[in-house]
């Protein structure tokens, strides 16, 4: 698929389809995908701050304020809605700056996920938010019929069995791939249909499937997005993989359940319980932490790099007990702090190099000893 | 352990108070006479803290947790929040955040956070010592960061984490929100009678929601003192006298304490005695106070006759707590602690602001900027615009830090204020 975001959206509005703007994190897509509602996520618009700035501090994270200079250079009037899940306490107070102040004059909603730790009470809770949501864009954007849902949801499902395939074969060294282009396709699904993404995942599997073993340190990335672009193709031109994620907008999303789908709200209520830790639903730091040597011992990786974006909260307060936690380990690990779309300062450049010459030299001394 | 050296502590200070007694200023009414017995209180709160460990369970709890339910299993409560105000009156918030950036916290977090952290990590406070909690309860009605805080404390000490979680009131409150926060009361209550080893006194509960609900309701009356004119006290007193609300909402010493201030205030009023001498024009404050900066300013803005008179930040406590109800002690504990301000939407704050402005005939407004507090400051620059296009009403936005002055810059804070006061005419 060789188009631009805009056009695949217009195109799917001349469709019929609508278009509802997402801020980030957790929403339940098949919801929207049900009611032939197109979910265009706002992450990281590569926009300059202009407007945004009238409305918010400079200490307020770059994801809220390139969201809000999204809506008001006017790049969203062909949207039909916003959502706005519960994600942070900027996201929270973004929402009602658009809804009560800034009037984005299309319907908002609000989709509140509990913090609290995974009993009954939240997931009973969390499924009577799945369907309070439901009910509400019903009343918009017309009939949720069941069968649509279940189909949906079995779209979900594929889309995360597919994206499951490529993390695991990336894990294993067999992924014909570069990061850049690897999160290239996998940031896909944050525009497309499930239909369209489930054959650019195929296809991207077919390409990129290698019977070879890839060589080559390896690291897990952890943070927000993998913004900005330039740490990939840094990481590419020094020949060092990815192996795994622990990024908000990729693996933490993922919808993983034993589960066969029966209700297809229960079903959505399930996965959202069994997604890997995140801060923004309230996972504890040794639960992050589990997650995260795991990620390690699965990859093989030697080194973490936390790419934190500027004044996130929900990443800043864990890094510290993570990074002591890895360093018991003998992990190396890095933190950078970022700004959306900046690029890579020579500094950062060189704090990259330097970190991934001791992930190396961390990796010849383990295969040596063995 | 009730009066344990506490008579002896408090000769010590007042002769140590002797010794730092300052001039008057001239700008201002006399002092609150009530100032002393609230140093007291507060002073003899954290001086029992120390000694609670082992005696009663010891709870730490943030600013806008439900903590009447705590009081019916006999904890000692301790609030980071207040003590983080303390180390912030006492210009260590650098110091003790300082601390928790050598740790690996990052200068941006909330300066609150960082200086109960670095405090965790170093032990250094101007209370003496804080006892170690047995249990950590956090609500998010005032921000998502007191969560990712709480939950450094119990990972580094290996201590329960109680979360109650409040959804966020984007529109009106919701009857599935309700239920869902009266359901985690119920299931709170086995998990506290284990880590207290007492029973649930449903009868006690009440007891303790009608005073809690009483106290709300007189702070609120102390307050409203302040729609007077002249008020007869500032603002900074409000901030400084908000303690007992907070910590120790609940027990009939905070009750008695706001009945005894309130009769103060009320005689200051019939014998006409302002905060300020010449009171000529009224401001309102809008965020958490700037508190290694409280009598700086209380003097600064005295001297151009200008008095704040409110506050949405003392308002809090004010505003929903009294409608806790003994009947439905869960239900109404739900309601009140999910609409609090900072858990509410901002249309809701705009149409509270504008109630202050007219009820308490406010001249114009301070706000701050806070980046240690989001839910606070985000909205803030359209609230700015829309109170001037609604009611005409000036205001000033001020960057600051409520307790870490190193990103606070004096000069140009005091040519902002000077050129604010200048357009209001003072």
């Amino acid at each position: 698929m060789h188009i631009t975001r805009k056009e695949y959206l217009l195109e799917q509005k001349e469709k019929g389809r609508r278009l509802m703007g997402v801020f980030p994190a957790l929403y339940p897509r098949e919801i929207l995908w049900a009611l032939d509602i197109v979910p265009a996520e706002i992450w990281d618009p590569p926009l300059e701050i202009r407007q945004a700035g009238a409305h918010l501090q400079p200490y307020i994270c770059s994801v809220v304020r390139l969201g809000l200079e999204l809506i008001l250079q006017g790049k969203c009037d062909f949207l039909d809605g916003f959502l706005f899940p519960h994600t942070c306490d900027s996201i929270q107070n973004l929402a009602s700056v658009i809804y009560d102040f800034i009037g984005a004059r299309k319907p908002c909603y609000f989709f509140y996920h509990p913090k609290i730790p995974h009993g009954h009470t939240a997931r009973d809770y969390y499924l009577k938010n799945l369907k309070a949501l439901a009910a509400e864009l019903k009343r918009q954007f017309g009939p949720l019929k069941m069968d649509s849902l279940r189909e949906k949801v079995d779209m979900g499902r594929r889309i995360s069995e597919l994206l499951g395939e490529l993390y695991d074969l990336r894990a294993a060294r067999r992924l014909d791939a570069s990061n850049e282009a690897f999160y290239r396709t996998i940031r896909k699904g944050e525009y497309l249909f499930p239909d369209d993404y489930i054959a650019e995942l195929e296809g991207f599997l077919t390409q990129t499937r290698s019977e070879e073993s890839r060589n080559g340190a390896t690291i897990i990335l952890s943070g927000i997005l993998p913004n900005p672009p330039q740490i990939l193709t840094l990481l590419d031109d020094l020949d060092v993989q990815v192996g795994h994620d622990d990024l908000l907008n990729g693996s933490r999303r993922l919808l993983i359940s034993n589960e066969k789908p029966g209700d297809p709200f229960e079903y959505m209520a399930e996965c959202y319980f069994h997604m890997p830790p995140c801060p923004t639903r309230g996972s504890s730091i040794s639960d992050r932490m589990r997650h995260l040597l795991s990620l390690i011992n699965a990859t093989g990786a030697k080194g973490v790099i936390f790419n934190v974006v500027k004044f996130c909260e929900p990443e800043w307060f864990d890094v510290p007990n993570l990074q002591e936690e890895l360093k018991k380990r003998g992990v190396p690990s890095l933190v950078l702090d970022t700004e959306l779309n900046q690029g890579l300062s020579g500094q950062m450049k060189t704090r990259l190099e330097a970190f991934i010459e001791i992930v190396r030299v961390h990796r010849e001394s383990i295969t040596t000893k063995h | 352990m009730k009066d344990l050296g506490a008579p002896l502590l408090f000769r010590i200070m007042e002769k140590r108070k002797k010794k730092r007694l300052r001039e008057p200023n001239p700008f201002m009414g006399p002092p609150l006479k009530c100032a002393g017995r609230l140093r007291q209180i507060m002073t003899r709160h954290y001086y029992l803290s120390r000694f609670a460990k082992g005696a009663r369970p010891v709870a730490w709890v943030t600013s806008g947790a439900p903590v009447e339910i705590l009081r019916v299993f006999g904890f000692y409560t301790i609030y980071p929040e207040n003590h983080g105000a303390l180390c912030g009156a006492q210009k260590m918030g650098p110091e003790l955040c300082a601390e928790a950036e050598k740790k690996g916290y990052h200068s941006d977090l909330c300066s609150y956070a960082r200086i109960d952290l670095g405090h965790a990590f170093s032990g250094k406070t101007p209370a003496g010592r804080l006892p170690r909690p047995d249990l950590l309860f956090a609500s998010n009605n005032i921000c998502q960061t007191v969560l990712y805080w709480y939950k450094q404390l119990s990972h580094q000490w290996d201590i329960p984490l109680i979360t109650f979680d409040t959804p966020y009131n984007f529109q009106e409150i919701r009857s599935g929100d309700i239920h869902f926060m009266v359901r985690q009361f119920e299931e709170m209550v086995p998990e506290l009678e284990k880590i207290s080893g007492r029973k649930y006194s449903h009868k006690r509960f009440q007891k303790i929601i009608r005073i809690a609900a009483e106290t709300s309701r007189t702070w609120g009356q102390v307050l409203a003192a302040m729609k007077h004119r002249p008020a007869p006290m500032t603002i900074f007193d409000a901030f400084v006298h908000l303690a007992p609300v907070v910590s120790l909402r609940g027990l009939p010493v905070a009750l008695e304490y706001y009945r005894v201030l309130l009769n103060e205030l009320n005689e200051r009023i019939e014998e006409g005695i302002g905060a300020v001498r010449e009171e000529k024009k009224r401001l309102m404050w809008d965020n958490i106070a700037v508190w290694f900066k409280l009598r700086d300013w209380s003097h600064l803005f005295a001297e151009r006759g200008v008095n704040f008179v409110a506050a949405t930040y003392t308002n809090a406590w004010a505003e929903t707590i009294h409608h806790l109800t003994e009947e439905s002690p869960f239900e109404s504990m739900a309601k009140a602690y999910s609409l609090i301000i900072l858990n509410n939407n901002l249309s809701h704050r705009l149409k509270l602001m504008e109630k202050m402005i007219r009820d308490y005939q406010v001249d114009g407004l301070v706000i701050l900027s806070l980046r240690s507090c989001k839910p606070y400051s985000v909205g803030q620059y359209d609230l700015k615009r829309l109170l001037m296009e609604r009611l005409g009403i000036k205001s000033l936005i001020i960057e600051s830090d409520m307790t870490d002055f190193r990103t606070y810059s004096e000069e140009q804070a005091r040519t902002r204020i000077e050129a604010f006061l200048e357009g209001l005419g003072v």
